[in-house]
């Protein structure tokens, strides 16, 4: 059974201590939404925080277009460098959710690195055919790091190169198995099984696939979940139907003989289909089979929202 | 308490059994038998297992738990040796069981290609979770190379599953597309190109010869010869029914075990289900009807009323982001119409097919939003008269009014990209127009490059033209191929040149063809000019030529065929005379005469007897004359300087020389040339489509004559001295015409539509330009010249053609 269907998880730490969603107004990029867990300092200041376009790491975000990853707040252009530092938080990726060309939002997860804690978010971009690690994120997997510094994926094998071939959102289960051989020995033996793809839409032609990946011991989420919005094209986005998920609590979640289905405004995910828009949400336990948290983010493609994918710890 | 005994653990048992504990748990007392060393899973979903994409637990249907919560006696790994109907009992590898009720549900096995090689190691079916683990094992040895047999549901999940694990994965399928009995050609092409995308090879048309190895699986051999390396082979080219036991204990059976509408078999205490029963001649293989029929048997058993009728299907392709969609029948017949929609920048295509005003089949790819919708529609009968106009762009639009692409093009923005290839935006165009003064397209394209590179958006910049200019907008007018497109031949060709386009799917989807497959006129010239443009890489579609050229012979009004072999520039002998009198004996064709291109013509030939008459002048070296094609004809010639007084040249070596050279060819249209040795022109040659008239000074060449519904005298191209110039200047003349005539349009109408100026610009004032033309010639050529008697009468080609059809069907793995 993958990692995060093992009861043993539910009471560990998670890998992503923050997350938040910022979003443009008036030429400017102000905060949305975040869950800051215990972190109520640095929730304070980044609530009254804006971002002008290449401002600090959303502004970067949003400038450059792709996702960044940023592994040293000190002496970078991460502009909460001193609360992040006394919240205990190391490093950061910013994520950013075009329609098209017009920009929705920067989703920014935040980590706090010690020496116990493994998970990978993961930035592939295409180079010459090929998917190449643009930059991630490893928390203590530094073995795991350097093979993937020195992996790359063909278009259709292992996740970066699936979600790339199918331009939509895929959850592995077994990581360590056939994973481009090396880096699969060494997600085993950092215990990274579950693995969440995300194709990152950007203007132009350049090709992003953000990969989450979840260890046993400190998960991403203990629930994922991935829908699907794709309905007809000539008519509008307005409901979506759940495509695949697991679940520590539920186990399996999806059903491949009775379609689960949102339409738009309902729940935390139809929100997401009717606004468009990323959601990090807390204290919604009622809506979230028992967790606390759920991110949300829409997946654009061609300039409209294809997917849905949200996660729950 | 009745004993229940069930063989086989799958999904449809499964299901019976679930229904039976929910409606009367306690009825009977259950014994299961699987093959299979565990219970009942989720067997359709094993590729995503096979993929990583779920895992194995998650597939699990019931668990060692819920068999015993419902007191199921599990005999798991063992299999039945025979059912003793008279003493009715179980007969179990472990020993027996009797019963009161039995269910059979052995379900199928995977189908083996009967292929030399085929039991080696490594070579495996794909059924069941071993089978997947063998597969996952396979792929964690780097560089492994896979090689899946079959390209329907099964195979391609196998090899998106196997690819995904990091694999070099090859499908091979002996149709001519993928998924050829739940998709189109034009779906099947998308699935193609998407599978292609993920780094699959695929192989269509791929027959497999041999599998090679010497206790191991290294390589598949094809029946053309070519070789692939292999470290797996996985079969998956379909399934039949389980049916041995049944057929031993006496139970009828057809093609599968025979049941009635209640489950029932032969024998009133036991029951069939899954995919190894037969009901009113219909197999099973998706797992929608299998579980109808355990649902009707789990009511059957417990006495409450039920029957089981097949229902229209639908398929679903469980590869992610492969969004397609099949449901009904979507064969094109008398009677029925078909609604297209394509959008090629978005890989969409759509195809409703209408008979007595219900939607009786649909075809989706790459946008599958209301599948559900339409599936809904088909099962129902419903009319679909009212919202004929609308249908096709799905539910949301019911009740709207037609799209209006006027409204569409006006409500862009300013900045909306209309020409994609050149970054050309809405405003500049309009812009263009009215600063500039622009009235006409090529106006437009010179300005402001839009529309000037692939043309796709030469129908959107032209309805901008026409919001902007009004009526003052006179689109040119371009005379469309056919009713399936709006693109005249000239684009057509330009454009499948431009925008690499290598296959008919592909030009249909790319160009946005109205049809689904196209027509009598525009397939026959899309094969033509994918195979001017792309020798040696399009392989040419029998399907979409005329009879004439599908047989490689003239058929006559009473059924029968003339043959004409190739007699170089005329010339025959004794050997090749006796052959044609030895075949005209020996299959007693009624007349043989002498054509007016200098060959002999044996008339009244059998259709099935053609192998055989081009295998007797094959062996006395003879070629198809290529009487029936849009092809080089024959070359006339006169005796010249050999025999005649007044022969200035050698017009027969030279009449020779080209048609040996130019024999094979495909062009527009037929061709047929002349040379003759003075200018007294005995070979005819001012009439012909090339001809040449030699003097004492050199060769005068002619071209664009015409003798037939139109009388039309040559018009001079050039003057050369040698016999070489000679013939590169008619092989580049022919070329160009190969690459710029519309299908069917002779020679010298292409000459009046293109100019003679445009003509001698490029092969006669240019030697490089003429060089080019020579060579490209001469490079298609290295495919073309091959006889297609020869490859017929071998029986190795199309001997479907000259036989009575039969007809080998195995049915499609379950989902």
């Amino acid at each position: 059974m993958s990692a995060i269907m093992d009861p043993a998880t539910a009471t560990t730490r998670t890998f992503v201590e923050a997350t938040e969603v910022w979003v443009p107004k008036d030429g400017r990029l102000v905060w949305s939404s975040g869950n800051y867990g215990a972190l109520d300092a640095f929730a304070a200041v980044s609530e009254e925080k804006s971002f002008g376009k290449g401002e600090g790491l959303p502004g970067k975000a949003w400038d450059e277009a792709r996702p960044v990853v940023l592994k040293a707040f000190d002496g970078s252009y991460f502009q909460r460098a001193e609360a992040a530092r006394a919240a205990g938080l190391t490093s950061a990726v910013a994520v950013p959710v075009f329609a098209g060309s017009e920009l929705k939002a920067v989703v920014v997860v935040l980590c706090a690195d010690d020496d116990q804690r493994t998970g990978a978010i993961e930035v592939w971009c295409e180079a010459n055919g090929l998917l190449m690690l643009d930059d991630g994120y490893y928390g203590a997997a530094r073995h795991f790091e350097w093979v993937s510094q020195h992996t790359h994926f063909p278009p259709g094998q292992g996740l970066p190169g699936g979600v790339w071939a199918a331009n939509a959102p895929m959850l592995m289960r077994d990581l360590g198995s056939g994973y481009r051989f090396i880096r699969a020995d060494s997600a085993g033996k950092a215990g990274l099984t579950t693995g969440l793809g995300l194709p990152i839409a950007v203007p132009g032609r350049q090709t992003y696939v953000l990969t989450l990946l979840s260890a046993r011991g400190t998960p991403i989420a203990r629930r994922f979940e991935l829908w699907n919005a794709r309905s007809s094209r000539s008519g509008a986005a307005s409901e979506a139907a759940l495509a695949d998920g697991i679940c520590q609590r539920e186990g399996p979640l999806w059903n491949d003989e009775h379609e689960r289905r949102v339409a738009a405004w309902q729940g935390p995910i139809g929100e997401v289909l009717g606004t468009g828009l990323p959601l990090v949400k807390y204290d919604t336990a009622l809506l979230t089979a028992g967790y606390a948290s759920m991110v949300a983010l829409p997946i654009y493609r061609d300039g409209t929202l294809a997917h849905v994918v949200a996660w729950y710890y | 308490m009745q004993r229940l005994v069930v063989i086989g653990a799958g999904m449809a048992s499964g299901r019976v059994l679930e229904t039976l504990f929910e409606t009367d748990p306690d009825a009977f007392a259950v014994t299961l038998f699987n093959a299979e060393p565990r219970g009942n899973y989720n067997r359709i979903m094993l590729s995503p297992v096979l993929s990583g994409e779920k895992s194995f637990e998650e597939i699990v249907t019931h668990s060692d738990d819920w068999y015993g919560e419902h007191k199921v006696t599990c005999r798991f790994g063992e299999k039945v040796v025979a059912i003793d109907r008279a003493r009715k009992v179980v007969v179990g590898e472990k020993g027996e069981v009797p019963y009161d009720r039995l269910i059979v549900a052995t379900g199928s096995v995977p189908f083996i290609v009967p292929v030399e090689g085929r039991d080696l190691d490594g070579v495996i079916t794909y059924r069941d979770l071993d089978d997947t683990n063998r597969m996952i094992e396979a792929s964690g040895r780097p560089g492994s190379r896979a090689v899946v047999i079959g390209g329907g549901l099964l195979g391609l999940e196998a090899a998106a599953g196997l690819r995904l694990r990091g694999m070099e994965v090859t499908v091979l399928h002996l149709s001519g597309h993928l998924m050829d009995r739940q998709l189109d050609e034009a779906a099947g092409y998308l699935l193609r190109k998407d599978l292609e995308k993920r780094g699959i090879a695929v192989m269509t048309r791929a027959s497999t010869e041999r599998i090679l190895g010497d206790t191991r699986v290294e390589a598949v051999e094809l029946a053309d010869g070519t070789r692939l390396e292999a470290d797996l082979v996985v079969m998956a080219v379909g399934i039949r029914p389980s049916v041995e036991i049944a057929r031993a204990a006496g139970l009828a059976v057809n093609r599968a075990i025979v049941v009635d509408a209640q489950m029932r078999t032969s024998d009133p205490d036991i029951y069939a289900v899954g995919e190894c029963v037969e009901f009113n001649g219909t197999l099973f293989g998706l797992v929608a009807p299998l579980y109808e029929q355990a649902k009707v048997l789990a009511n059957c058993l417990v006495g409450k009323p039920g029957s089981f009728s097949v229902r229209e299907l639908s398929t679903k392709l469980k590869v992610t982001g492969c969004d397609l969609f099949s449901a009904g029948d979507f064969s094109v017949g008398e009677g029925r119409e078909e609604i297209v929609l394509r959008d090629p920048s978005q890989g969409v295509y759509r195809r409703l097919v209408i008979e007595n005003d219900r939607l009786v089949g649909a075809v989706m790819y790459g946008d599958t939003g209301d599948a559900n919708w339409f599936f809904d529609l088909i099962r129902d009968g419903a009319p679909v008269a009212a919202m004929r106009e609308t249908l096709i762009f799905g539910q949301s639009y019911q009740g709207a009014a037609p799209l209006d692409p006027m409204a569409a093009v006006a409500a862009l923005p300013d900045d909306a990209e209309i020409c994609g290839c050149n970054g050309v935006c809405k405003s500049k165009i309009t812009g263009a127009i009215t600063s500039k003064g622009l009235t006409s397209l090529d106006a437009v394209r010179v300005h402001t490059k839009a529309s000037s590179s692939c043309g796709t958006c030469t129908g959107l910049v032209e309805q901008l033209m026409a919001l902007t200019l009004g009526n003052a907008f006179n689109p040119q007018a371009v005379k469309p191929m056919c009713g399936c497109t709006d693109l005249g031949h000239a684009d057509v060709r330009r454009l499948i040149v431009a925008k690499q386009l290598k296959s008919i799917p592909e030009v249909m989807q790319e160009l946005e063809w109205k049809t689904s497959c196209g027509c009598a006129k525009c397939r026959p010239a899309l094969n033509y000019y994918l195979i001017a443009d792309w020798p040696g890489e399009y392989v040419d579609d029998d399907q979409s030529r005329f009879i004439n050229e599908r047989v490689h012979a003239n058929i006559q009004k009473d059924g029968t065929y003339s043959v004409v072999p190739r007699m170089w520039g005329g010339i025959t002998s004794a050997k090749e005379l006796r052959a044609i009198a030895d075949v005209a004996d020996k299959f007693q064709i009624p007349t043989v005469k002498c054509t007016g291109g200098q060959r002999i013509d044996l008339l009244g030939v059998k259709k099935e007897d053609l192998p055989a008459v081009w295998a007797d002048l094959n062996a006395a070296g003879m070629v198809s004359g290529a009487a029936y094609g849009k092809a080089l004809r024959t070359v006339k010639t006169c005796v010249g300087t050999d025999w005649c007084r007044f022969g200035t040249q050698d017009s027969t070596g030279l009449g020779v020389r080209i048609e040996k050279f130019m024999w094979g060819s495909w062009t527009p249209a037929k061709v047929k040339m002349a040379v003759s040795g003075c200018p007294r022109n005995c070979a005819e040659a001012t009439c012909k489509d090339v001809g040449v008239i030699c003097t004492d000074a050199g060769y005068e060449i002619h071209f664009a004559g015409a003798a037939g519904l139109d009388i039309k005298g040559t018009e001079v191209l050039t003057q050369v001295k040698t016999e070489d110039e000679a013939l590169e200047m008619i092989v580049a003349l022919v070329q160009l015409y190969r690459e710029q005539g519309h299908y069917l349009e002779r020679i010298y109408k292409w000459l009046k539509r293109v100019g003679m100026e445009s003509v001698r610009a490029a092969v006669v004032d240019d030697a490089e330009k003429r060089r080019f033309y020579f060579e490209r010639f001469v490079k298609s050529q290295e495919t073309a010249q091959r006889d297609p008697w020869a490859d017929r009468a071998s029986g190795g080609v199309a001997s479907h053609e000259f036989r009575p059809m039969a007809e080998i069907t195995f049915k499609e793995a379950a989902e």
